[in-house]
């Protein structure tokens, strides 16, 4: 006596995928020809229904209700990643400019004026007396020394 | 090959069959009416043109599925947006229920509708072609471009899939 065969080997000998011995148990099994029977019944119901009822129509939510929270929270994603891609990335690969002290600041333009303004190397000497006075101090010293330094 | 028939006698053979065809593949009377007058005016340029079909069912048959299928493709981001927008039933033609409607429930006729658009495209295609339209395998198979193997894997599996869900819900 062969076992009866499974609810998945009826529908596929409905679906004519059968083995020949599948086919054979079902001629000759009436509790398999009652399954297969009430399966068939089954099919033919949700064929009845699919081919002679219209399908339930349904209410669709207006779509943009379900925009607006997307929108929002795409917006409120798209800034986190600019706030982060500021803090986080933009000052880990651009150096920060240093902050000095006034003295260093002076120091260093003092150190820069004296190179710019030798001419080898050496910080410039401070100019001597001109060699060659005007005449407006040429008078003044004439002055003096005839005056004693006396107004 | 057959003489062309006259383009109301195709209308009058097969509208009713290709748009209750394509409303089962479409969920969408309007689309399916579109693809149904696309099929029609195919056939009449087909007439024109000397390229009639030695069989004119399985020619509008497989027309009116590629036509579903070109529906769907070009339609995709409009079933997404509407899609899990489902809500409630809203009373349909008549206010009073049809007796094969009081005598199937609601609820059944709900569950089978929702399991039958739960299976893959190809399935829905197989079982509407060889269940609803009780076509035989190889029909199928040639209007599908399938093999007739592939059509019984498919109508195997949209068979399981339905009972299943349906066995689920008991």
């Amino acid at each position: 006596v062969s076992r009866c065969l499974s609810d998945e080997a009826l529908e596929r000998g409905l679906a004519e995928l059968a083995s020949v011995a599948e086919r054979a148990h079902l001629s000759g099994c009436a509790a398999c020809t009652a399954r297969h029977r009430q399966i068939r019944a089954e099919l033919a119901l949700i064929t009845g229904v699919l081919r002679d009822t219209p399908e339930p129509r349904t209410r669709a939510v207006p779509t943009r209700r379900r925009w607006v929270p997307a929108t929002m929270a795409l917006a409120a994603v798209a800034a986190a990643l600019l706030i982060w891609v500021e803090v986080a990335v933009w000052r880990a690969v651009t150096p920060v400019p240093p902050t000095m002290q006034p003295q260093e600041v002076a120091a260093i333009l003092s150190d820069v004026s004296a190179a710019l303004f030798s001419v080898s190397g050496d910080p410039p000497i401070a100019p001597a007396e001109d060699p060659h006075p005007s005449l407006e101090v040429m008078a003044q010293e004439l002055d003096r020394a005839l005056t004693g330094g006396e107004p | 090959v057959e003489p062309a028939p006259r383009q109301d006698l195709l209308v009058t053979a097969h509208y009713g069959r290709l748009q209750r065809l394509c409303r089962l593949l479409l969920g969408d009377p309007q689309e399916a009416d579109d693809v149904v007058q696309e099929v029609f005016l195919k056939a009449h340029e087909a007439e024109q043109l000397g390229r009639a079909p030695t069989n004119w069912g399985a020619w509008l048959t497989r027309v009116a599925v590629n036509g579903c299928r070109d529906r769907h493709r070009a339609g995709g981001w409009v079933r997404f947006r509407l899609r899990g927008a489902r809500l409630d039933e809203v009373p349909l033609v008549a206010l009073t229920p049809a007796p094969s409607d009081v005598a199937i429930g609601e609820d059944t006729r709900r569950r089978i509708w929702t399991a039958f658009r739960a299976l893959p495209r190809r399935q829905q295609e197989v079982f509407a072609l060889r269940h609803i339209e009780e076509q035989p395998t190889l029909a199928v198979a040639e209007a599908l471009g399938l093999s007739p193997g592939s059509v019984k894997r498919h109508l195997f599996r949209a068979m399981r899939a339905l009972r299943s869900r349906l066995g689920d819900a008991r």
